[in-house]
Order: structure tokens, then C-alpha cells, then sequence
């Protein structure tokens, strides 16, 4: 049974430029733009624009709630002698650097655990996600008190093995207060990192492994000649997104410490939101946040460059 | 029925629309509704009163309606400034410490409606002048303070042979020390919360001569003897009275160290002791309240004020003005401030002997504050290089890396070279 057994009159006529818009929709120069024109539409709104309105703050003397005026790089310059702003500096390579080392080591750590074979595997599994699940301002509100030497767990423990009370003062000692905030963050972004490469791993045909027993690699030669090669790729992108969400770490901080004690745990984020909203200093804030690209954008051209030769 | 033609659709919908976009244009007499921004208060019964007893009265007696929109504990800044700078989303805010000099540009002149509060209900508090005074405008309508005194516990102190609080900052350091001695230490505030540490860090500097910056507003004058002695006697009254955790405490830790019992006096607001009554009610029985400690150069307290703005893109200033002047009416103040059991002490003279002050006498203190009360900067008028200073925790982190071992020169050289840079375009 046809659904239209008589032509409709008048429908041929349109035809021809319908087929030719048709063909020309086709064409795989115009169909691959019309396809990437939803994100390049959605990255220069949400990421391209906030960016050059962030560079264009950053070169005026721009106090909140006023017009700014054009400082070319006076910004820069009064942040380049702000003893604080160095102190942000190297806060804030040290928490992302020893961070992103400790996720990395321990995250291949856990992904090897979690490829072996164990009673209740899935279930393991989802609840090691739950520090990546939870909202970082609620995990943040329960660290606080484990931190908390009044009611800290961790004290607790401590003075029962003999430590004088009130045991270690996490948050107001400036070097504790560094080293808490990087475990925690190690802690939240460690599932991240478990169970992205736990898919790498499983993608890793179990013929090489065969072959290399056969040849009479030992457990440590698999790991380093056929695992490590394999993972190599996924290890690059997991580390570029963690690098660039721990430089750019804000919510943590600002809950936990504040940037205290003495500076000791301020970060880029952290600063440029004081200086911009807590002073209304918005093209200042503005070119404390921006200092951050540099570093960020030639990690990022570099570890691109290496993962395309490879 | 009456049928319609699609021409007749299209004229109908023309005018429809026509007519929507007109009447959202700014009139007066169809104003229906403001928005009100607020933060949240501790004092629940405050921001309760405004939305089940002032805001539909306000609607009952004149038609508009006012939404109470309420931001979470610290983040009404962030919320203001994105409203400035958008000029959309509320016609009127609260302020805290010295926002309406930050935004003043943003606010409009409410003189007329202050002047007229003023007369008809005591006058203003000095105070309340210093926190909302721009340029020779009031541009906001000062609501109350939150006054930042000492809090103490009456039963470990009288283990120590003390019934009264100490009236000098010496005196109070020989108290300490016997009260660590028996773990009882005290609790005072070094680390970056937003009003804790202030709370105490720039009375102290201010009862011993020193000062960030000249009356001026321009000359630093940070690096004094009177600066060296605070910072001296900070750095002991930390090391023999307190824990050393204080260093990295925020707002809320010295509330939780007060309810664990384990601080025997701390500086804080009035909601300490509120909430103490409420959920620790034996803790809320032996604690009592005292005006800061005097120094060599007198007693001091910080200014913590709460005041209302009208923003400058209103749709209708004549209705958020009208508002305005509803609320600062003395049938409207004193039940709002009675509500919220004097956490926000009245900056009118008109509501010193108010029956409030008697329901709870301990609260009393806080009233006397107002008087030696100023913000941060003081004696320099307030500014926005003052809350650069602020912001960038200047004067809180000279003490804090004193009391962790640094020296008394170096601390105030660094600070000297950060308010240096700060007022640079003073």
C-alpha cells in the first residue's frame, strides 16, 4: 500500500533547489562545521569570551562598581611585587605538583588493585568513587573536623599512642596546613585517576602478557615493558586534566583554610577571588587569576606535542 | 462563536506583545514587587520576622510585594557585586563592614530617609556615620552592628580567683596563664575567617597607639613603637594562653572550641552566648560577656555594621525608597531588632534603654561597644585601599607571624611594604 498514490501538484517544482541545499548540506567541508558549530558556539561563549573580557580587566584599574580605566600592564606589575603574590606562586606549583605526583603513583596503584580478581569487585569499585562524588564543599566540612584537634579522629589516635595532648595542629601549623590540604586533595582526585586508568588497563590485550610470560618476563618487566607503554597516553590526558583542575583549585582552600594560616595555603584561585571580590579590585583579581596561564598553557602545548608524537 | 481571521491573529498578537513590553517599562504606581538581598542571619527569628511579619504587612498596606532573598553566610558580597555590575537582580541590599564605599556609585543618596530617622528616633550613633557616610552622603540606611567583644567563662575563671572580667589586656594575660596552666587556655582567632580575627587584632592595635594609616587616609603608619608593643603582646598572650591551632582557625572554630569546652574566653558576636542557651544550655549558663580590654591608649572595638542600600538602576527608586523609609520606622525597627535578641545592636540612641537590652542584660556590653567602636583603618577614613588591606589580611597576618616566631622588626617591615603598595594611589 503506497501512503501517497497521486503526485501532489506543484511539490516538483521546489525540487531542484531543495536537492541542491540537500547536496550541498552533504558536503563534507559544510556538514563537519555544521557539526563542530554547536561547541565552538558553546566554547567561545562560556570559556572564550569570560577569557578575553578576564585579559581585557586585567589591564585597567577597574575597582567594583565603577569604569575602568586602561593601566596597560600595572596590574602585573603590582602583583609582581606583592611579596604575597610570590608566596601564591610557589604555593601553588608545590600543592599541584606533589599532588598530581601522589594521585598519579597512587592512582596506578589502585587501578592495578582493582584489575585483579576479588569477592564484591563492583561494589569495591563504586565506593571508591565516592570522594570524587561527593560535593567537594560537603567532603571539605568533613575534613574540618577531622582536622579539628577538639574532636580530630586522627588526634584521637595519636595521643592513644602517646603523643602529648592536643596532638598535631593540622590547619594552624603553616606546613601541616600545606601538607593536609594536598592529601585531601590527593584523597578527592584519587578515583579520577583509579578508575580512568583501570579502563586503560582494560583495554590491554591479555596476549602480551602471555607473550611476555612465554618469554620469561617477570611480573615487574610485564608492568614496565607492556603495561606502562600501553597506559603511557591515558596517563598524559588524566595527568593534563588533573594538573589543571589542581592549579586552578579554589573550593578547598576556601572552605578549609582560607588561604591561612599566614598565607601558607593561599593559591591562585583563592588570592584572585580575595582581591577581586573581597576588595573589589577586579581588574587586579583579574590579573592575579590570568598569571596562571602561562604555566597552564605551555603544560598543556607541551604534553600535546608529546602525546602526538607518541 | 465569533471566528477570527489569521490577519486579525497577527494584529491581535502584535498588540499584545506591544502592550508586555510596555508595561514592563518603569511606573510607579504599577510597582508590584522588590527584592531584598540578604545574608543569612545566625539568628534564625531575624530573617523569619522579615518574611512571616514585615514583608506581608508591608504588602497588606501598600500592594507590593518584597521578596527576602537570601544569600548563605559569606557569600553576599560575591552576590552584590555580581548585581552592580549586571545592574540587574535586587532593588535593595544589606551591607556588611565597608561595602557601601565600595559600591557607592552603584547606591543612591538616601539622606533625607537617615536625617529623618535620626531626628525622629534619638540620633545616630558616630558609628553608624563612619560605616555608611560617603563623600558627605549617606548612602546606605545603618541598621545595627555586630559587635565583636570578649567572651568568657565564669566558672573556670573563678577557679583562677576571678569573678570580674579584666579591664586591661595585661590583666587578662596573667589570667590566661594561670587558666592554660589548669587546660583551660584561650581562643582568639589568627587565622583568615572574615571577623573573628579582625575582631580583636584591631582593637589591640588600636589601645596600644598604633595604627595602619595616618588620618590622612594616604600616610602608612604602621611601623611605630605603639605597633611594635601590640604585636609584642600579642606574640606572648599567644604563646601562654592560647593553642597553637588558633594560628589556622576560621570563623567557626572558636564556636566549636567553645561548645567542646575547650577555650575559656574567646572574641566573638552575641550569637555565641544565643545559641549557647538554645543547644548547650550549661555551657549558655557560665558564659558571660565583656567589653574588649583596654591598652595603654584606651579600649577599642570593631565596627561590624549592617546597613541597607538602594541600588541606582531600580526600576522604581520612589518605591524602594518608600520601602526603605517603611522599614526605618521605629514600629518596624524595634521588632526586628527585638527578634533577634540584640545580635544586631540598633545604631539609633533611641533603643539604648529599650526593654530588649533587659531580657538579656549579658548582652549589655555590646550596647557599650558602640561608642569606641570603628572599622578597620581607623583613624584613616574608610576606603577601598582599607579593604584591599582587609582583604589581603595585612594587619591579622603581622600578628599571626609574630605568634608564630617571627620577629616584631620583620612583621611590621613586610606589612609596612604591603599597606605601602596598597595606598601607593592613595
Amino acid at each position: 500500500m503506497s501512503i501517497r498514490s497521486e503526485p501532489l501538484i506543484g511539490v516538483g517544482r521546489p525540487a531542484r533547489p531543495v536537492a541542491s541545499l540537500r547536496a550541498w548540506l552533504d558536503s563534507e567541508s559544510v556538514f563537519s562545521w555544521l557539526m563542530m558549530a554547536p561547541p565552538i558556539l558553546f566554547l567561545a561563549g562560556f570559556v572564550g569570551y569570560p577569557l578575553c573580557y578576564g585579559i581585557f580587566l586585567s589591564l585597567q584599574d577597574r575597582p567594583v562598581a565603577q569604569p575602568g580605566v586602561f593601566a596597560g600592564l600595572k596590574n602585573f606589575a603590582i602583583d609582581f611585587n606583592d611579596p604575597v603574590f610570590w608566596r601564591v606562586v610557589a604555593n601553588t606549583f608545590v600543592y599541584t605538583g606533589v599532588a598530581t605526583m601522589l594521585k598519579m603513583v597512587c592512582g596506578l596503584g589502585l587501578a592495578l588493585a582493582m584489575n585483579q580478581q576479588f569477592r564484591m569487585k563492583n561494589f569495591v569499585r563504586a565506593v571508591l568513587l565516592l570522594p570524587f562524588i561527593v560535593p567537594t564543599v560537603l567532603s571539605t566540612v568533613a575534613w574540618m573536623w577531622i582536622l579539628d584537634p577538639a574532636f580530630s579522629v586522627l588526634n584521637w589516635f595519636l595521643i592513644a599512642l602517646g603523643m602529648p595532648k592536643p596532638g598535631p595542629s593540622w590547619l594552624g601549623n603553616p606546613v601541616l596546613a600545606m601538607a593536609s590540604i594536598i592529601f585531601i586533595n590527593t584523597w578527592r582526585g584519587l578515583p579520577f585517576y583509579g578508575i580512568t586508568l583501570l579502563a586503560g588497563l582494560q583495554t590491554v590485550p591479555p596476549e602480551l602478557y602471555e607473550a611476555a610470560t612465554i618469554d620469561g618476563a617477570s611480573g615487574w618487566q610485564r608492568f614496565r615493558y607492556v603495561t606502562l607503554p600501553l597506559l603511557q597516553p591515558i596517563i598524559l590526558i588524566v595527568t593534563l586534566f588533573s594538573v589543571i583542575f589542581t592549579f586552578a583549585d579554589f573550593q578547598l582552600v576556601y572552605v578549609l583554610t582560607h588561604g591561612g594560616p599566614q598565607n601558607a595555603t593561599q593559591l591562585f584561585a583563592t588570592y584572585a577571588f580575595d582581591i577581586g571580590m573581597g576588595a573589589g579590585q577586579l581588574g587586579l583579581g583579574a590579573s592575579v587569576a590570568l598569571t596562571m596561564l602561562p604555566a597552564l598553557a605551555l603544560l598543556i602545548v607541551a604534553l600535546t606535542i608529546y602525546t602526538r608524537r607518541q | 462563536m465569533e471566528s477570527t481571521s489569521r490577519r486579525g491573529f497577527l494584529k491581535l498578537a502584535g498588540l499584545g506583545a506591544a502592550g508586555a513590553v510596555l508595561s514592563s517599562r518603569p511606573i510607579s504606581a504599577s510597582t508590584k514587587s522588590l527584592t531584598l538581598l540578604h545574608e543569612s542571619s545566625f539568628i534564625k527569628t531575624y530573617d523569619e520576622h522579615f518574611q512571616k511579619v514585615l514583608a506581608p504587612a508591608y504588602e497588606k498596606e501598600t500592594g507590593v510585594k518584597v521578596t527576602y532573598e537570601l544569600t548563605s553566610v559569606g557569600s553576599l558580597q560575591t552576590r552584590v557585586t555580581t548585581v552592580a555590575e549586571t545592574g540587574s537582580g535586587a532593588d535593595i541590599t544589606s551591607n556588611a563592614f565597608s561595602w557601601p564605599f565600595l559600591f557607592d556609585e552603584k547606591y543612591l543618596d538616601v539622606s533625607d530617609i537617615a536625617e529623618e530617622a535620626g531626628k525622629r528616633q534619638g540620633g545616630w550613633y558616630e558609628a553608624a556615620k563612619e560605616a555608611v557616610f560617603v563623600n558627605g552622603k549617606w548612602k546606605a540606611i545603618p541598621f545595627g552592628n555586630i559587635g565583636q567583644l570578649m567572651n568568657w567563662r565564669t566558672d573556670w575563671f573563678k577557679e583562677v580567683g576571678v569573678a570580674k572580667f579584666p579591664e586591661t589586656w595585661e590583666e587578662l594575660y596573667e589570667v590566661g596563664k594561670k587558666l592554660k596552666a589548669k587546660d583551660h587556655p584561650f581562643g582568639f582567632e589568627l587565622g583568615h575567617g572574615f571577623g573573628d580575627n579582625h575582631g580583636w587584632l584591631y582593637p589591640l592595635l588600636w589601645s596600644y597607639g598604633g595604627a595602619e594609616v595616618a588620618p590622612d587616609g594616604k600616610t602608612v603608619a604602621i611601623d611605630s613603637d605603639e605597633t611594635a608593643r601590640a604585636v609584642d603582646f600579642a606574640r606572648k598572650f599567644f604563646r601562654d594562653t592560647m593553642l597553637e591551632d588558633v594560628l589556622g582557625w576560621t570563623d567557626p572554630s572558636n564556636n566549636k572550641a567553645w561548645y567542646a569546652e575547650q577555650i575559656s574566653c574567646t572574641n566573638n558576636a552575641e550569637s555565641i552566648l544565643w545559641l549557647g542557651k538554645r543547644d548547650f544550655p550549661e555551657i549558655g549558663q557560665v558564659t558571660d560577656q565583656a567589653l574588649n580590654p583596654a591598652g595603654p591608649k584606651g579600649r577599642f572595638h570593631l565596627l561590624a555594621p549592617v546597613s541597607h542600600s538602594i541600588f541606582n538602576f531600580t526600576q522604581d527608586p520612589e518605591a524602594a525608597r518608600a520601602f526603605l523609609r517603611w522599614l526605618t520606622d521605629e514600629k518596624q525597627l524595634s521588632g526586628w531588632y527585638a527578634v533577634a535578641d540584640t545580635y544586631y545592636q540598633p545604631f539609633l540612641h533611641g533603643y539604648d534603654n529599650a526593654p530588649m537590652w533587659q531580657v538579656e542584660p549579658r548582652n549589655i556590653p555590646y550596647r557599650d561597644a558602640m561608642a569606641t567602636a570603628h572599622l578597620p583603618g581607623w583613624p584613616a577614613p574608610a576606603s577601598r585601599h582599607m579593604a584591599e588591606s582587609v582583604a589581603k589580611y595585612v594587619v591579622v597576618d603581622m600578628f599571626a607571624k609574630a605568634c608564630s616566631g617571627a620577629s616584631t622588626k620583620d612583621v611590621i617591615k613586610n606589612a609596612e611594604g604591603q599597606l605601602k603598595e596598597i595606598y601607593r594611589s592613595a
